[in-house]
């Protein structure tokens, strides 16, 4: 039993995603982040995946998930620091997170958000 | 019986000189470039196999992260033929940078590699592609909020307005 912990920062929320999460820790967190996202004290959410070494097609599937329905909620969802080896896993198995934005590091993350938002409030 | 005999270690020269540029070719694969600050350029010159493609991908991500480069260039103008086996590899290397955040152009795409992945139907709709990797700089730039401005009184290069930006 881990809790994935989701720290607010302004109106941004940074989860960091610890290696070997369980898929119940997984669903944990889904269910952590979309009550938060509910009560709309977030336009973004970033996902640090920074010192996970393997991501399994469950979790795959469950960030996409994720960034559905942070999308429904008028939140934006970044993934960042995917370690090379994860992605090239993941892209062999098919599971490209079509959807999903990415960024190298947290701080370009939370960069590429507020740029999302300007286009948003544009737009 | 002269033949045979000279035969032999002749053929092993062959097969030492086979090695030796085998492991040249090996070397000259995957020179990943850094070209601006923040920009990548990965040109490939020859056929795109699975065991290249790999080595190609991993070493552009290392890269990536290593100098956390946000775009990169893939130059395909040295790839004498794309069918569907390099477009596949091809586009794993796309979403594996992807996946880092760094964003792929796909340029030195010629009008026959178009026509032919078109009429093999692969989609390339969601990749930026450019037809020169000049081309290719210049929307990164842009992208990054660069600009490349001539300088004033420059006369090797005079500024004129009519002048077609590549």
């Amino acid at each position: 039993m881990a809790r994935v912990p989701i720290i607010r920062l302004g109106d941004v929320l940074i989860a960091t995603v610890q290696d070997e999460l369980y898929d119940h820790d997984a669903l944990q967190f889904q269910e952590d982040l979309g009550q938060l996202l509910e009560r709309g004290v977030a336009h973004g959410v970033v996902l640090d995946f920074s010192t996970v070494a393997t991501v399994d097609s469950f979790l795959a599937r469950l960030i996409g998930a994720i960034a559905a329905a942070s999308q429904l909620l008028r939140a934006a969802m970044v993934v960042v620091g995917l370690q090379p080896a994860v992605a090239v896993t993941l892209v062999e198995l098919g599971l490209t997170l079509p959807g999903v934005h990415t960024a190298l590091n947290a701080e370009k993350g939370l960069a590429l958000l507020a740029h999302l938002r300007r286009d948003e409030r544009v737009g | 019986m002269s033949e045979t005999g000279s035969g032999v270690p002749a053929q092993s020269g062959l097969q030492e000189a086979i090695e030796q540029q085998r492991a040249t070719i090996s070397e000259l694969l995957t020179p990943v470039i850094e070209v601006w600050d923040g920009i990548l350029a990965l040109p490939i010159v020859g056929s795109v196999d699975t065991a290249r493609a790999q080595d190609m991908t991993e070493t552009l991500l290392e890269r990536i992260v290593a100098t956390r480069s946000e775009i990169v260039l893939l130059d395909i103008t040295g790839v004498p033929v794309v069918d569907t086996a390099v477009a596949r590899h091809l586009l794993e290397t796309v979403s594996a940078a992807r996946l880092l955040g760094a964003d792929v152009y796909i340029v030195g795409l010629s009008s026959r590699t178009a026509m032919t992945l078109v009429q093999l139907g692969i989609d390339l709709s969601h990749i930026t592609t450019r037809a020169t990797l000049a081309k290719g700089l210049a929307l990164a730039f842009s992208r990054l909020g660069l600009a490349v401005i001539p300088q004033l009184g420059n006369t090797r290069h005079p500024v004129s307005p009519d002048r077609e930006t590549p």
